[in-house]
């Protein structure tokens, strides 16, 4: 007896021919529609077995599974994989270079730096192939799990320069932790949007705890974005218009805050008044702006600066290794190195942000914006920092710090994970995947 | 009279491009209103038809969008985009030059069509 064609066989052949998982439902979901219209159109002219004739219609599937498998490719982008190495690994040789003749306490060691950068090809490939879509998943798990981390590393990690040392690199991934905590909670209303709002207290709360006020405030500003373009998706269901009141009645309450604080608490004014005239406080907080435009004065277009014989460049800029390792740049290779490094950060961020607003995944879309912001944020205070203007040290991404260096190659990994499925398949991956409908048929034979 | 198949394949991205040059359409619609406008000549099969649609859409010629068909059913429709538009106006072009080129042939040359 000759097998009776069903659509669910013909689906499930097609299927087995696409070797990208996540491209399946997708496809066969729209090829399942169409194998029910042209069944029905067949039932309605009074044809025999419509469905056999719906997929015999089709073609073949494993033609077809085939076509749409060379279609449907997850394609690692090796390329830009090896490029974003090669931008850590001249990150981590530019820091072995700078401090090679500076003491003990401030030269980078070569063990330190190729496990920093290990480390980082480690985050880059672990970032890469975890796939956002499938961090996605967990936002439940995501979020406290990150709550649970900081408090550990709060409890455990070493305190130095008056700021909890692990804890400070773990706060600069609160931005894409957020975007999936947003992520958890669309279509639930106004309750949704209320309790996704509450999730920045906690994350806002550890960031002040480190303290580390670079991270809150690229937190807040990256969340208040990602809720505005919640907004604009209607995540929440409550309308466009409705949904920008409460993120934007927060923000006002917290702008309204913050200029309060400036005002009574004068901490926040001094910091400000110094870094922008630092010569009020020469030997104090204004020490380290007045070194750094000292050595800038002396530094050359290319190659090494002149402080002459009596100076000691390790000793007069604070912290040169590290967030002052830009200045070093200048200093020790001229300012048109530093301009390259900034260039090439630069052309790195235009290209993450034009990918960004092509994006269709709305959850690419939003972790994508997340580590824009923060490597945006870093790079344009730590750029300040190191031209004179101390009010908030960063580190400049992929070029200080190890452990930094590390992390910021684990989140370029997720939106390079973004770019990846950029087909079809991420478009619909938020929506629920049908259970396969089971038949059960039953056919007596005469023996 | 049965259609060579080989005349035809090169020439299914550029009629579907046609269909949506229209309007929007899903699979389905465009196998239907292929067969109407060629007075059932074209009957173009599910299985070629959406692997196309899907390399336009890489491409960028096409997008798609979920909406609803007759009785609130959903289904994948697909929008030519401007730069659809632009290569299904060069693919109009080459085919009218194939075209008369061909026939120009079939008529037994340029210096012998008016003749």
């Amino acid at each position: 007896m000759p097998e009776r064609k069903t659509i669910e066989a013909y689906l499930e052949e097609v299927g087995a021919q696409i070797r990208w998982k996540r491209a399946r439902p997708v496809v066969l979901w729209e090829l399942e529609r169409h194998l029910e219209d042209q069944r029905d159109a067949f039932a309605n002219q009074g044809r025999e077995d419509p469905e056999g004739l719906a997929v015999e219609e089709m073609g073949d599937p494993v033609a077809v599974g085939a076509e749409l498998d060379l279609l449907h490719r997850p394609r690692p982008q090796w390329g830009l994989l090896a490029f974003t190495l090669l931008l850590g690994a001249a990150g981590a040789v530019l820091r072995l270079w700078l401090t090679r003749d500076f003491s003990i306490y401030f030269a980078e060691k070569p063990s330190h730096v190729v496990l920093g950068f290990a480390l980082g090809c480690l985050a880059l490939l672990g970032g890469y192939f975890l796939d956002v879509g499938r961090l996605g998943r967990y936002p439940g798990l995501i979020y406290p799990g990150a709550l649970a981390v900081s408090a550990a590393s709060l409890l455990c990690s070493p305190n130095i320069s008056g700021a909890s040392y692990y804890t400070r690199y773990v706060t600069l991934c609160f931005p894409v932790v957020y975007a999936l905590w947003l992520y958890g909670w669309r279509g639930r209303g106004w309750r949704g949007q209320a309790l996704a709002m509450l999730g920045i207290v906690p994350l806002a709360v550890i960031c002040m705890m480190t303290p580390h006020l670079l991270a809150l405030l690229l937190l807040l500003a990256a969340a208040f974005g990602m809720l505005l373009l919640a907004a604009v998706w209607d995540w929440f269901g409550i309308g466009r218009g409705k949904s920008v009141i409460l993120p934007a009645a927060a923000a006002a309450g917290g702008l309204a805050l913050l200029i309060r604080h400036i005002r009574t608490s004068g901490y926040l004014l001094s910091r400000l008044q110094t870094a922008l005239h630092p010569e009020l406080d020469p030997m104090g907080s204004g020490w380290t702006a007045i070194m750094m435009k000292q050595v800038l004065a002396v530094s050359r277009w290319l190659g090494e600066g002149s402080l002459g014989p009596v100076e000691s460049y390790e000793k007069m800029v604070p912290d040169c290794g590290q967030s002052a390792l830009l200045t070093t740049l200048i200093y020790r290779m001229g300012w048109l190195p530093f301009l390259l490094a900034v260039l090439a950060l630069t052309a790195l961020l235009v290209w993450i942000f034009c990918r960004c607003a092509r994006q269709k995944s709305h959850l690419g879309r939003l972790v994508v914006l997340a580590v824009g912001m923060t490597l945006l944020g870093e790079a344009l205070c730590s750029v300040a920092w190191n031209l004179g203007f101390t009010l908030l040290a960063a580190d400049f991404p992929l070029v200080v710090g190890n452990l930094h260096t590390a992390l910021i190659m684990g989140l370029l990994g997720l939106v390079l994970s973004v770019f990846r499925g950029d087909s079809i398949a991420r478009e619909i991956s938020g929506r629920p995947v049908k259970p396969p409908r089971l038949r059960v048929r039953l056919e007596i034979q005469r023996s | 009279m049965e259609l060579d198949k080989s005349l035809i394949s090169g020439s299914i991205p550029l009629l579907v491009m046609k269909l949506l040059e229209a309007g929007d359409l899903y699979g389905y619609q465009m196998i239907e209103e292929l067969r109407r406008r060629s007075d059932d000549t074209f009957h173009l099969k599910a299985g070629t038809l959406y692997p196309l649609l899907h390399g336009l859409e890489e491409k960028g010629f096409v997008t798609a969008y979920e909406g609803e068909a007759a009785a609130g059913k959903p289904r994948r429709y697909y929008h030519l985009t401007e730069r659809g538009r632009e290569a299904l106006r060069e693919k109009e072009a080459a085919w009218n030059e194939y075209t008369r080129a061909v026939g120009q042939v079939l008529r037994g040359g340029a210096c012998c069509a008016g003749a």
